[in-house]
């Protein structure tokens, strides 16, 4: 297991590394003089000289590219264009916020989808799994900027419940968590259905019957410890799905994360934060894949001990 | 002809096979088929209810909102055909190249490919449009790049196991190239799985597409598209909600239909997995 995780965290390091890579190749990958796009477009001639020099632009890639990694290692993601506040300093708070909202959409989706999902299961092919199925395909079919508009509609607008954007009080979070959690709690209910499907119909499921164990027994001991297994698998990559959705519901409901973050500085053309958003995500992204890795090995001997 | 009868027998897929049909020759004829100029702003009838003259009402600028979700539906498939085949074209190629060749090329290959497999779709889409600009163009690139892993994937899995088979040694001894090979042997045992993982994406597509254009990162007006519409919508919920309507139901009877035809084809030239469900 320690050799697992060692190797698994020095596979980071190249992975940063690549990421570093393609950020600085974004200065030269975007049409246009890259001091120019930091300055900003009326920046005066003295502004941008500065900034060309600041980050080397007038010396050869290698060196460009050099003092850019170093940059970064030291924690050093450039400053706003508009801001002129350092990357880090408006980047960080953002991931807070969008790992709250991440983190009880997934809360949310897990626990519907396992009780939808050993529903659906043990009524398979009647009503009540029919119902569910459908329910369920629906949610696999409405984008989140759907779901969120309508659900907007109707509680903040129609019944004046709940407020529409921001994140000052929990109230503010129940729309954008359900939102979020509903479609990857569709998505996760089908798969939970055919893994608890698959393991009912099982032998060992036959032989708990015979023994006289009762219905609620043999589907959640028996059957759903043996589902387990791919069942956390999909949640770990559930987790990375909420993340990437997270962007859009951040956009419909003005949460102040990092998603919004990003595609503000896209539409604003302020480079230094996408960046600094991109290379954020992307180290959550990667660190999310090795923890889930790791869940897998603990959970599952056979990985463990190969 | 023997795949359509075999299609024909499911009946859910039959239905949706149909709807998406509809929708596509929509998207076809949409420059004819459009009520009223999409384009034409009419300040007299700024969020005009749904009436026999806007059937679906009319936006902001009083233009007809059915005519704009029949043009949206054409850039749509425009885009996520495009798309599509940016994806197949591009992972077929690599994942096939990786898989025939072997050695540090494919490990290079397979190591990025996973890497890329770890972000979402539509992060890696995002990524793409910062460098290509938010144009159609750029839009069919970022999808396309961002779909391509899943094919190379495919690509390079069926291709490492044909090439051990007799006939393609037999090929390599009658001093067939490289080329010829991968055309000719290699690529038609490819061509099913990459269909049924085509058909499978392109729900998928019309999702990203959609939500890119939500952001402000797709398709820039004029031009409607039905995420676009919707994050215009959203401004003006409280005095015409109406507007959500349209482009809402448009864009989940599309993603609907294309899910369940996927699930149809990939059963028809599978029968194995329907057994099992």
């Amino acid at each position: 297991m320690t050799k697992l995780i060692v190797a698994r965290l020095l596979f980071m390091g190249p992975a940063a590394l690549l990421i570093v890579t393609f950020l600085f190749a974004l200065f030269h990958l975007i049409p246009g003089d890259p001091a120019v796009m930091l300055a900003g477009d009326n920046a005066p001639r003295a502004v941008v000289d500065s900034i060309r020099q600041a980050y080397g632009f007038d010396q050869p890639l290698h060196v460009q590219y050099w003092r850019y990694v170093t940059k970064v290692l030291q924690g050093d993601l450039g400053i706003s264009n508009y801001t002129r506040d350092p990357v880090i300093d408006s980047v960080f708070p953002r991931i807070v916020n969008t790992a709250q909202l991440a983190i009880l959409s997934m809360l949310f989706a897990m626990t519907v989808s396992l009780l939808l999902g050993c529903i659906s299961a043990m009524y398979w092919n009647r009503p009540l799994d029919k119902i569910v199925t459908v329910v369920s395909l629906l949610g696999i079919c409405t984008p989140v900027f759907v779901s969120g508009l309508l659900a907007i509609y109707f509680f903040s607008i129609y019944l004046g419940w709940l407020p529409i954007s921001g994140m000052s009080s929990w109230r503010h979070f129940i729309l954008p968590v359900i939102t979020l959690g509903a479609l990857q709690a569709a998505m996760l209910t089908r798969m939970v259905r055919s893994c608890m499907v698959d393991a009912l119909g099982k032998d060992y499921i036959t032989t708990a019957r015979a023994k006289g164990a009762s219905e609620f027994l043999v589907v959640f001991k028996h059957a759903l410890r043996n589902a387990l297994l791919p069942i956390i698998t999909l949640f770990g990559l559930g987790l990375g799905h909420t993340l990437g959705g997270s962007v859009v519901t951040e956009t419909i409901f003005n949460w102040p994360g990092l998603g919004r973050l990003m595609v503000n500085s896209i539409l604003t053309r302020d480079l230094p934060i996408t960046q600094g958003a991109i290379f954020f995500f992307s180290m959550i992204f990667i660190l999310v894949n090795l923890v889930v890795d790791l869940i897998y090995a603990w959970v599952d001997p056979r990985i463990r001990y190969d | 002809m023997d795949f359509l009868r075999r299609y024909r027998r499911d009946k859910v897929g039959a239905y949706f096979g149909a709807i998406l049909l509809l929708l596509y020759g929509v998207a076809l004829t949409a420059q004819w088929i459009t009520p009223a100029d999409p384009m034409a702003i009419n300040l007299n009838e700024v969020f005009a209810p749904p009436s026999w003259r806007h059937w679906l009402g009319a936006d902001q600028f009083g233009r007809d909102i059915l005519s704009r979700v029949i043009l949206a539906t054409q850039v749509t498939v425009k885009i996520t055909s495009a798309a599509c085949i940016f994806a197949v074209l591009t992972g077929v190629t690599i994942g096939m190249f990786a898989g025939y060749r072997g050695g540090w090329v494919e490990s290079a290959a397979m190591r990025a490919t996973d890497m890329l497999l770890i972000f979402p779709i539509i992060m890696l889409a995002i990524v793409v449009v910062v460098v290509a600009g938010p144009t159609e163009t750029g839009v069919i690139i970022a999808l396309g790049l961002a779909q391509a892993p899943q094919f190379i994937r495919i690509a390079r899995g069926v291709t490492l196991s044909v090439k051990e088979e007799l006939y393609v040694e037999a090929a390599i001894a009658a001093g067939a190239g490289r080329a010829h090979i991968l055309a000719h042997h290699i690529w038609p045992n490819i061509s099913t799985p990459i269909i049924v993982q085509a058909t499978l994406t392109l729900p998928v597509l019309v999702l990203n597409a959609s939500a890119l254009s939500y952001l402000g990162l797709g398709v820039q007006p004029p031009t409607p598209e039905w995420g676009q519409m919707l994050n215009e919508a959203k401004d003006h919920l409280i005095t015409a909600p109406h507007l959500i309507v349209g482009p809402a139901a448009a864009l989940v009877v599309f993603v609907l239909s294309a899910n369940l035809v996927g699930d149809a084809v990939q059963e028809t030239l599978n029968p194995k997995l329907k057994k099992q469900k």
